[in-house]
C-alpha cells in the first residue's frame, strides 16, 4: 500500500502488533498469530473479540480506522472461524482478526463487533445467512437478505445439500487432479452422454449420444501401441512382417526384452516422435497408460498371491 | 386491447395490423448479469436492433411490449421479474437471452439461481449461449417478428386465459436458412 497520506514510517511490525495487543488484553488473549501472503493474521479467543475489536481501532498506534470486510470459513468438525480485515488510513497497516467460533457445529455463536464498526452490521447478517452464526449483541439478524426469506439450511455450509446434485450428479472430473491409489493423476477424458439424467428418457438419449459419438481409441491402448508399431516398422523397416503377425502379447515381450527388431521399430519411432511435439505428447500419454496397467497387473498379481495362499492352506 | 382480443380480425386487416406490431416492439431490457452487456451491444451503433423496429429502453414495463432477461435469475430477483412482466400491457412477449435465463446454464446446481425464467414467466423464444452473441439476438427478434405476423391475437388471448403460466406461443414458425 502506498498511499500518500498513510504514514507507513509510524506504522507498527506484526510483532509489535502482537505485543501491545497482548499488553492491552492479556496474554490468553490473542491465541496464534502468523504471516501469510504478506497479509498479518492474528488469532484470538472468542471471549475477547470485542474487546480486540475495539482495541484495535482505538489504540493510537494502531487506529485500524477502516473496517474492510467480514466473513466465515467452515473448518468442519472444528466448527467456523469468523475472520475480520481491518486496514489503517494513517499507518497503511492491513490487519486480518480471526476467532474460533463457541458451540461447535450445531449452534455457533460469535460475539458482534457492529458496536465498534458500524459496517460490520450487515457484514454480520450475511454471515449468519451463509453460515448460521449467530452474533450476539447484533442488533437484527432477521431477515435473511442473501438468500430467500423462507430459504431453510445454511449454504455455504460444506455439509449444505445441493438438490441439483442430489438428482444430477457432477458431469467429469469433479477435482482438479483426482488421484488413484497410487496418488498418480486420473486422466479422464469426460465423454458426451456419461452423466445422464434421472429419467428413463436421458439415459435412452445417453446411450444414443455415445453411439453417435464413438471414442476414437481406447486411452490405454496396448492395442493402439502395437498397430501403430507395425505401422512404423511397415514405413521404416522391411521387418514388419514381424510385428504385423505378432498378437499383443508378442509385441509386448518384444518392446521389454528390446529385441532388434523392437529397439528398430522403436528408434524409427523416436525419430519420428522428434519431429513432432504433438507425438511426443501422445508418447508421454502412452508411458502413463503403460505404467498404471503396469501397476494394476502387479496389484492383481498380489491379490491373486493373497487370494491364492488360503486357498491352498485350506487344501493341505 | 378492446375488441381486438375478442374478434378474429379479416385477413388483410390482421396482416396490416400485426405488420405494424412486430415493427414497433418496445424493449423492456431486465439486465441481470454478463448478458446484458450483449443485450446493450445489441442495441448500440455496430448492431443497432432498432433497425428492426426494436426500441430499447423502455420508459418502465407498463409502456413495454417485450422483455427481455439477460442474465442469472436467482430465486430472490424472481418476484421482481414477475412482478415486473405482470405489469406490462397485453399483448407482450418475453425472450429469454442466454443459458442462466433459459435453464440455470453454468449455475444448475446452485442454491440461489432459478433454473431457468420460464418457471416464473412464460417464454417466447429463447436464445441459447453463455453469452450469445448480439447477433444471436438479432435473430431471436426476426424470430418473434415472424412470431407476431403469423399470429391472430384472438387465438394468443384465448390460449393466455385459458393457461396463463405456461403458455407462451403456439411455436415460433422455422424461418429459411439464412446462411
Amino acid at each position: 500500500m502506498s498511499g500518500v497520506l498513510a504514514r507507513r514510517d509510524r506504522a507498527l511490525t506484526p510483532e509489535e502488533t502482537e505485543e501491545l495487543l497482548r499488553d492491552r488484553l492479556g496474554e490468553a488473549a490473542v491465541v496464534g498469530s502468523v504471516v501469510e501472503y504478506g497479509v498479518f493474521t492474528l488469532r484470538i479467543a472468542q471471549e475477547h473479540w470485542l474487546e480486540a475489536a475495539r482495541r484495535c481501532r482505538d489504540e493510537p498506534l494502531l487506529a485500524y480506522d477502516l473496517f474492510d470486510n467480514l466473513f466465515a470459513v467452515d473448518m468442519r468438525e472444528e466448527g467456523f472461524d469468523v475472520v475480520t480485515v481491518l486496514y489503517s488510513t494513517s499507518t497503511g497497516n492491513r490487519l486480518v482478526l480471526r476467532t474460533r467460533c463457541a458451540g461447535g457445529r450445531e449452534a455457533p455463536t460469535c460475539p458482534s463487533i457492529s458496536d465498534v464498526y458500524r459496517g460490520a452490521n450487515w457484514m454480520e447478517r450475511e454471515t449468519w445467512d451463509m453460515f448460521g452464526i449467530e452474533f450476539e449483541g447484533h442488533p437484527g439478524l432477521a431477515p435473511r437478505i442473501l438468500t430467500v426469506e423462507n430459504f431453510e439450511g445454511w449454504p455455504l455450509r460444506k455439509d449444505f445439500h445441493l438438490v441439483s446434485r442430489g438428482v444430477k450428479p457432477w458431469p467429469g472430473v469433479k477435482e482438479p487432479a483426482e488421484l488413484d491409489e497410487d496418488g498418480n493423476v486420473i486422466e479422464r477424458v469426460p465423454r458426451i452422454g456419461d452423466a445422464p439424467g434421472p429419467y428413463e428418457l436421458d439415459k435412452v438419449i445417453a446411450e444414443q449420444a455415445k453411439l453417435a459419438n464413438p471414442v476414437p481409441e481406447p486411452v490405454t491402448a496396448e492395442g493402439g501401441n502395437v498397430e501403430e508399431l507395425a505401422q512404423d516398422a511397415d514405413l521404416a523397416s522391411d521387418s514388419g512382417q514381424v510385428l504385423t503377425s505378432a498378437d499383443e502379447q508378442a509385441a509386448e515381450e518384444a518392446e521389454a526384452q528390446a529385441s532388434d527388431v523392437a529397439a528398430d521399430v522403436a528408434g524409427a519411432q523416436a525419430q519420428d516422435l522428434e519431429q513432432t511435439a504433438k507425438d511426443k505428447a501422445e508418447q508421454r500419454r502412452r508411458e502413463q497408460a503403460e505404467a498404471r496397467r503396469r501397476k494394476a497387473e502387479e496389484r492383481a498379481a498380489d491379490a491373486d498371491d493373497a487370494g491364492a495362499a488360503p486357498d491352498q492352506e485350506g487344501n493341505a | 386491447m378492446g375488441v381486438m382480443d375478442q374478434i378474429e380480425l379479416p385477413t388483410p386487416i390482421k396482416y396490416v395490423f400485426n405488420w405494424g406490431r412486430k415493427y414497433s416492439l418496445w424493449c423492456f431490457n431486465f439486465g441481470l448479469a454478463c448478458c446484458a452487456i450483449e443485450f446493450i451491444a445489441a442495441s448500440a451503433a455496430r448492431h443497432d436492433f432498432i433497425r428492426h423496429g426494436v426500441i430499447p429502453f423502455a420508459h418502465g414495463p407498463r409502456q413495454a411490449d417485450l422483455l427481455v432477461v439477460s442474465g442469472t435469475l436467482t430465486d430472490k430477483m424472481a418476484p421482481a421479474v414477475k412482478r415486473l412482466y405482470e405489469q406490462m400491457p397485453e399483448p407482450k412477449y418475453v425472450i429469454s437471452f442466454g443459458s442462466c435465463a433459459n435453464c440455470g446454464g453454468p449455475y444448475w446446481d446452485s442454491y440461489s439461481v432459478t433454473k431457468g425464467v420460464d418457471q416464473v414467466i412464460p417464454v417466447d423464444v429463447y436464445v441459447p449461449g453463455c453469452p450469445p452473441r448480439p447477433e444471436a439476438l438479432l435473430e431471436s427478434i426476426m424470430r418473434l417478428q415472424d412470431l407476431i405476423q403469423g399470429e391472430s391475437l384472438k387465438e394468443r388471448m384465448e390460449r393466455r386465459r385459458r393457461d396463463p403460466i405456461t403458455l407462451a406461443a403456439a411455436g415460433v414458425p422455422e424461418r429459411e436458412s439464412t446462411t
